[in-house]
């Protein structure tokens, strides 16, 4: 479970959101960003440009986001630590090349901070309207993992994260939080989070043994194939094509299968890996509300403002929201008599939440306009199901939808 | 300011005025005394025009939610920055308008002071530096920041060729904020 903020400590800074994801990156060993700055990400490729040159990485301004992409990936095959960042209309056009990644199994980390949309929306308002493109936005069959920082200092810690999972697991991982969280200037202590995140940076599994027997898509136990570092000698084929463990493609129906089916089922056997999420108030709570990113913080004193009124408030925060914690979000509700998720668009976490909890009531505050949601109208709507899903009358069961 | 007390502060405005910059300073030497500081943006994609807010929340222990939906103070650059604002406004809140750019506020239960910041700024020979004046205003206005912190932030995120008429505008706004001072105490 993650806490957003830390006792108090020494060594203070003020920094913001994109100013914390660069450093997150440098400490996580990421030494390759390519990108074309775009409103509200465009920090963090300033901060790079600076940053990376000082550890020897590579920091590359390119033509468009989809070369962005296309350099990040290459960069990994090249056995580098790769990152590209964006927002909205630029994770849009990357989507195709992230389908690559996630199918050729090619580590890279892709940041999202999400503006209003869709289309080019409103670039300096906050949104959370690429929940489900984080997910699905790609054709085809895919696992992803999406990590959704709420805070400065989560920030640096889930881009560390978001290497250690892509690097282990061999897959793109999307950060994804909003224009708020991006911009915002908070005083965080770094210190020990930077330590621990250099001390566990993660290492791909790289090919050994043999080069003769060497299959680039055959896996052991782990379900991760081995990735030859090049220049090793391992011959390797890559490409966007179905393929079968020698790389090559294929449309052989058992081949296919096996290895997309493999894909697929990747993540299961590593959820205590990828799993995180934060349980605040849980435990007794007759209401318990599901947010991500700056609705979450306006969540969090939504509780203490709930429960200084007498309504036993909660709040479930998926630090990981895909996969999403499934059984976390079951357990944390178990007891509650209502679900609340507030979220910045027109309904998709929402969706999701209502998915894991079958026909149990979830209700939600979907807004589009710009405004983020207040912890007043948190507090009040959350109060307001308490007084009327009294024992025997639970609302009927559906997303009701706010404006 | 007690433990777990929360002061909210927004500097509001117009893209091109420098409201962010002096949020950070102001939050920057916040910060250097021991202050949790969160500091936010609602801005237009327009790099000169368009509203433009700098807010702050300020705490002893740990900011839970880091927006504003209570101002203690407001600083008005523009008339444009008031329609945003004026219902997030506490009761007793301190308001600082600008002479020449917010002449005229609505009335409210709060406290308005009608500073000639940017006519200062002016005379200091630069109209850009009228952020900095009101950051010594609202500084000596409501207490909250040491003059030393202030000014070594300010020294901090000033490029060299700015420095001088910073540091000058610092003292100036210092200067109209003690005035006011005197005055309402004298009123009182």
């Amino acid at each position: 479970m993650n806490a957003i903020e830390t006792a108090p400590a020494a060594s203070m800074q003020l920094i913001s959101g994109n100013h914390a994801c660069a450093l997150g990156a440098i400490a996580a060993g990421c030494r390759f960003f390519a990108g074309y700055p775009i409103t509200p990400s465009s920090e963090i490729a300033e901060r790079l440009s600076r940053g990376l040159p000082e550890v020897d990485g590579v920091f590359v301004q390119m033509e468009d986001e989809i070369a962005s992409i296309a350099a990040v990936i290459g960069a990994s095959m090249g056995g580098v630590k790769a990152m590209t960042a964006t927002s909205g209309p630029g994770f849009s056009l990357k989507q195709e090349n992230l389908g690559y990644a996630a199918g050729a199994e090619i580590p890279c980390v892709i940041v999202n901070v999400m503006r209003g949309g869709p289309s080019t929306g409103m670039p300096t308002r906050p949104a959370q309207g690429d929940i489900m493109q984080a997910r699905w936005g790609s054709h085809g069959d895919y696992p992803i993992i999406a990590l959704a920082p709420a805070s400065v200092r989560e920030i640096y810690t889930e881009t560390i994260r978001a290497f250690d999972l892509s690097e282990t697991l061999r897959t793109p991982v999307v950060l994804l939080y909003d224009q708020v969280i991006a911009q915002l200037t908070e005083t965080v202590e770094l210190g020990d989070a930077g330590a621990r995140g250099r001390a566990a940076a993660a290492e791909r599994k790289w090919a050994s043994g043999p080069r003769e027997s060497y299959r680039p898509y055959a896996v052991d136990e782990d379900g991760i194939p081995a990735m030859s570092r090049p220049g090793a000698g391992y011959r390797v084929h890559t490409t966007g094509l179905n393929h079968a463990e020698d790389g090559f493609p294929t449309q052989n129906p058992e081949a296919v299968a096996r290895n997309l089916g493999r894909l697929l089922a990747k993540f299961e056997r590593h959820r205590d890996l990828i799993d995180s999420w934060q349980a605040l108030a849980c435990e007794d709570a007759e209401v318990v509300i599901v947010s991500i990113g700056i609705s979450a913080r306006a969540a969090i004193r939504a509780v203490a403002m709930c429960r200084a009124r007498g309504v036993r408030a909660g709040l479930f925060r998926p630090v990981t929201l895909w996969p999403f914690p499934q059984a976390a979000l079951r357990e944390a509700t178990a007891g509650a008599r209502a679900v609340l998720v507030p979220e910045l668009n027109a309904g998709q976490l929402s969706l999701e939440v209502q998915r894991i909890l079958g026909d149990r009531p979830v209700d939600a505050i979907h807004r589009y306009n710009g405004e983020p949601i207040t912890p007043a109208e948190i507090a009040e709507r959350a109060s307001s199901l308490i007084d009327t899903t009294g024992a025997g009358s639970a609302k009927a069961p559906g997303v009701r939808r706010a404006r | 300011m007690k433990r777990d007390q929360r002061m909210e502060i927004r500097i509001g405005g117009t893209g091109g005025q420098g409201l962010i910059l002096s949020g950070k300073m102001l939050a920057e030497a916040l910060s250097s005394m021991g202050r949790r500081v969160a500091q936010s943006q609602t801005y237009e994609p327009t790099s000169r025009g368009g509203f433009c807010n700098s807010d702050l929340v300020v705490t002893e222990g740990e900011v839970d939610y880091p927006l504003t939906s209570a101002l203690d103070c407001l600083v008005l650059l523009d008339r444009m920055a008031v329609a945003p604002s004026w219902a997030l406004l506490k009761t007793g809140a301190l308001v600082i308008a600008d002479t020449r750019l917010c002449p005229e506020t609505p009335a409210g239960d709060c406290s308005v002071h009608q500073l000639p910041l940017t006519r200062t700024a002016i005379e200091l020979g630069s109209e850009r530096v009228a952020n900095i004046v009101a950051l010594g205003a609202l500084a000596v206005l409501t207490g909250i920041c040491d003059r030393g912190a202030l000014e070594r932030a300010v020294r901090a995120n000033t490029p060299k060729s700015f420095l001088d008429i910073n540091l000058d505008a610092l003292a100036e706004g210092y200067r109209l904020g003690e005035q006011t001072h005197r005055a309402a105490a004298t009123a009182a």
